[in-house]
């Protein structure tokens, strides 16, 4: 069983691609259903592979643990230098497996989700296409064993991410969105090259054994500059400062879409990135610090920014921004197993609160706005519940999930002894829990619902038989790290066995999860009160602080920023060129050449008569001559000095 | 017996070569400019013969053979297109049919 | 040999001039005949049996008959080509002058790069059993190909002159 299981290990890959190009090459001669049923199958084979693989490997031995499987395409290729060789060959530790369990057990939950989302979508088939395309990629990233198939995953996500972010390509802000999306994406993949080369130039070699293996000799200041080359890539993808504007503007693809992706895989593939390249941040202390910097200010610049927005989407993903921001936090300090630990969970609850989002937003057929919704809790019962599941859970409130995980981040950085990132993490954390149950009240309680939206009812058997699940995994997903029982950190102790920042979670400071439970209580009774019990506390607050407000709302202006720094000066210089340039320069080259050509064609035209023979003639002269070179010119010495 | 020496066959293939080329590019019948085609045609084999004879090798007079049957090939063809000029105009001077002048 | 070789050279360019100089076609033609006799002859002085033949029987004896052929169907009740000055104006003298400077080019590269001796006759070297060897062997390609040239020319022979609706 066990050899079957690792015998099959390339078929996890295999099947959602074998799915995307099924359905991308058949699907309009099959039914709708038919390239459904496809896109959940192959994703629901690879999480039983993957799960079955996990039996075999977790029991293990922590140096049995890393497996390679057979390379294929070994060699040496034409275009790299002849000293880089390159394998395609997978790679599974306990790491890699933990990512893969969440990419396609997550996966074929909004597989199966988006049968009946999507259902009305007259681009359904390509929607299953491209979702399999992401898992394929997403998993080619976390299977890769080298830095260059690391990218290729890494730059296909960012295809995948950018096609479903413009699926409603008749929108244009949707594909204005995707475009941003792309761009910063493409700023991240270029940060990873630059480490690439550095890896190459100082150890020849890109591939994760090599590197990692010759950590000591890279010398600390290129091993800082790839850390924070790395840390680019990371943060283009992660959406952390100061590359976050694209992932509020993601969300205008599909809601599975922003559920998967853009909340619960993708756009971890950062914290991914950073655990996966621990060695390096072990031996670079500053620039594990400055992911951790980077993380930090981003949880609490995105969980500000959440306080005040609108539409249900943007605050989950300025939510997610900043649960990431603790990720990135957490492997920064050197808690590379509580970073996963939180990638866990969080991919549990964001995944829900997305799925239940999707509920009501379904429901009120595409309305997003929560100030026009209120009061749903008695008409969306399921997606009430399970929403309040999931805001529990993200908010840190013990038993759920989000309360495990986010006391182990806080526990490291505490032991960091770095006082403003604890304290920003403490303040995310209360903020946190404001924004998501502002949410709450606004969306599901709070007077009677505001829209003007028919409210259809959640009979969808697939829609919610997978938020049910994930609601219960929300809840119990952070007992695996109960105190004194600390399996999660045991299971990946061979990714990390040589980490010098302790691993394990277990050591439970009662004091410090008391009082971070207490600020997260305080936000929820905050938000209760301000828009529950007393809403004109709300309004107050708005009116005094409107300078802050607007601060918020606005993103702290990075996109207005942004277009004057960067977008408007391109767009001016092109337009200046244009005006200036293209008119008189670019065009009158052509146009010079065009009235030369036409003037020695008419030239030669006075040749062409038409008469055979002053043809001949013509003919005759110049074979006459060229006779004459070839005799007496080319080739006068040899045939001159002939007898 | 003297051999008569090569170049002097070369010689006289030169000449009627460009006895050849220059009845072509002076006359205007195109009857008359084809026996000055076929002139050209056997002072090249004249040539090719008479380096067959020097050299002792057999494809030289090949080669002249095959452009015997190339130039019944081509008289063939060319008369045939004259019979069209005739046909279609009374007077076939090459100088009047200029119409493919590009 | 020698005298030989100068009667027909002088036959044969003397046949030539009057074949592009005479302003009846016919007598062209019989220029021509004159002109492939001495060839001949020439080719006989070279060993060329079978040529020598065949130089008879094919050019003197098909292609020339058919040029007299063609010349007695046109030149029936067809006014005289020729007629008048030429439009050409500047073809006549530079042609001249052109071919006399192609022949010394050609004979000035012949006096540079041929200037041997002729070698010993061999004596069976052109007769009909080496040739029909050679050419059945060592170049049967080039002479299946000659074969295929000649089909085409029938062909097309057929198609431009047999069939009177065919307009271009």
């Amino acid at each position: 069983m066990a050899d079957f299981f690792l015998g099959a290990v390339p078929l996890i890959l295999l099947f959602p691609l074998v799915g995307a190009a099924t359905i991308a090459l058949f699907g309009p001669y099959v039914q709708r259903s038919a390239s459904a049923f496809i896109g959940c199958l192959s994703i629901g084979l690879s999480f039983l592979l993957t799960v079955g693989t996990s039996f075999v490997i977790f029991p293990l031995s922590p140096a049995q643990q890393t497996l390679y499987t057979h390379s294929k395409f070994v060699g040496y290729w034409a275009h790299l230098p002849p000293d880089l060789i390159i394998g395609f060959r997978l790679l599974i530790d306990p790491l890699s497996l933990l990512w893969m369990l969440i990419i396609t057990g997550v996966g074929l939950l909004i597989h199966v989700y988006s049968v009946s989302y999507m259902a009305s979508d007259k681009n359904y088939r390509t929607f299953f296409a491209y979702m399999n395309l992401f898992v394929f990629t997403m998993l080619l990233l976390v299977m890769a064993d080298n830095f260059l198939w690391l990218l290729v995953g890494w730059g296909g996500v960012g295809l995948a991410s950018y096609l479903l972010i413009g699926f409603y390509y008749d929108r244009p802000v949707a594909v204005l969105a995707a475009r941003k999306a792309l761009i910063m994406n493409v700023i991240g993949d270029v940060g990873i090259m630059l480490a690439m080369f550095l890896m190459y130039a100082h150890v020849g070699s890109v591939s994760y054994q090599n590197v990692f293996g010759h950590v000591a000799t890279i010398g600390t200041s290129a091993l800082t500059w790839i850390g924070v080359w790395l840390l680019l890539g990371a943060v283009a993808k992660s959406a952390q400062l100061p590359l976050q504007t694209w992932l509020p503007d993601a969300m205008e693809g599909p809601t599975p879409v922003s559920a998967l992706i853009h909340a619960a895989t993708m756009v971890t593939a950062g914290v991914y990135l950073i655990a996966r390249a621990h060695p390096i941040y072990d031996n670079a202390p500053a620039a594990a610090e400055l992911v951790a910097v980077v993380g930090g200010v981003t949880a609490l610049f995105a969980a500000t920014i959440g306080c005040v927005q609108y539409d249900i989407k943007r605050v989950l993903a300025y939510s997610t921004m900043s649960q990431i921001g603790y990720m990135m936090l957490a492997v920064g300090a050197g808690a590379f197993a509580a970073g996963a630990f939180h990638f866990m969970t969080h991919a549990f609850f964001k995944a829900l609160l997305f799925m239940s989002a999707g509920i009501v937003i379904h429901a009120l057929g595409g309305e997003q706005d929560i100030r026009k919704m209120g009061g749903l809790a008695t008409r969306l019962p399921f997606a009430y519940w399970t929403f309040l599941v999931g805001a529990v859970a993200i908010a840190g409130i013990f038993p759920f999930a989000g309360f495990f995980s986010k006391d182990a981040i806080i526990d490291a950085v505490l032991k960091l002894h770095h006082p403003y990132l604890f304290v920003f993490t403490v303040v995310a954390a209360g903020l946190t829990a404001f924004y998501m149950f502002r949410l709450v009240f606004l969306t599901f309680l709070t007077g009677a619902y505001r829209g003007d939206h028919e409210v259809h009812a959640e009979t969808e058997r697939t829609m919610t038989v997978p938020v049910a699940i994930l609601a219960v995994l929300s809840l119990i997903g952070g007992w695996i790290v109960l105190p004194h029982h600390d399996e999660l950190s045991f299971l990946l102790r061979s990714t990390f066995a040589d980490a010098p920042f302790p691993q394990s979670m277990a050591d439970f400071n009662g004091w410090l999860s008391f009082g971070v439970l207490l600020i997260a209580l305080a936000g929820i009774a905050f938000a209760w009160v301000a828009y529950q019990w007393r809403p004109q506390i709300a309004a107050a607050l708005h009116r005094s602080l409107g300078g802050v407000h607007a601060l918020l709302t606005n993103a702290y202006y990075f996109d207005t920023i942004y277009h004057w720094l960067f977008e408007w000066p391109v767009l001016a210089l092109a337009q200046w060129l244009r005006d200036a340039f293209e008119v008189d320069a670019v065009d009158a080259l052509p146009a010079l050449a065009l009235r030369a050509g036409a003037y020695f064609g008419s030239l030669s035209n006075r040749w062409e008569t038409g008469y055979l023979r002053r043809y001949g003639l013509t003919f005759v002269v110049g074979a006459a001559l060229l006779l004459f070179i070839y005799l007496f010119v080319a080739h006068g010495a040899t045939a001159g000095a002939a007898p | 017996m003297p051999q008569v020496p090569l170049n002097l066959y070369l010689e006289l293939s030169a000449v009627l070569f460009i006895i050849g080329v220059i009845g072509f590019l002076l006359r205007r019948n195109p009857i008359t400019m084809l026996m000055a085609i076929e002139l050209m045609w056997n002072a090249g084999n004249l040539a090719f013969i008479a380096f067959a004879r020097n050299f002792i090798d057999m494809s030289g007079q090949v080669f002249a053979f095959l452009v015997i049957t190339v130039a019944a090939a081509e008289a063939a063809i060319a008369l045939a297109i004259v019979v069209m000029v005739f046909r279609r105009r009374e007077n076939a001077d090459v100088d009047d049919i200029s119409v493919m002048r590009g | 040999m020698i005298a030989l070789f100068w009667i027909c050279a002088l036959v044969a360019i003397a046949s030539g001039i009057w074949t592009i100089s005479s302003r009846q076609p016919v007598h062209s033609v019989v220029g021509l005949i004159v002109n492939f006799a001495a060839l001949a002859v020439l080719f006989l002085t070279l060993n060329a049996d079978f040529l020598a033949m065949m130089q008879i029987i094919i050019y003197a004896g098909a292609i020339l008959v058919l040029f007299l052929f063609v010349i007695a169907l046109l030149t029936i009740g067809a006014q005289p080509i020729e007629q008048g000055p030429g439009r050409l104006a500047f073809q006549a003298a530079p042609s001249v002058v052109a071919g006399l400077a192609a022949l010394l080019v050609m004979s000035a590269g012949l006096r540079v790069a041929w200037s041997q001796s002729a070698s010993a006759p061999v004596l069976d070297l052109g007769s009909v059993a080496t040739f029909g060897q050679q050419l059945l062997t060592t170049h049967v390609f080039a002479f299946e190909v000659t074969a295929f040239i000649l089909l085409i020319a029938i062909v097309g022979v057929i198609l431009m002159a047999g069939r009177k609706e065919l307009r271009f």
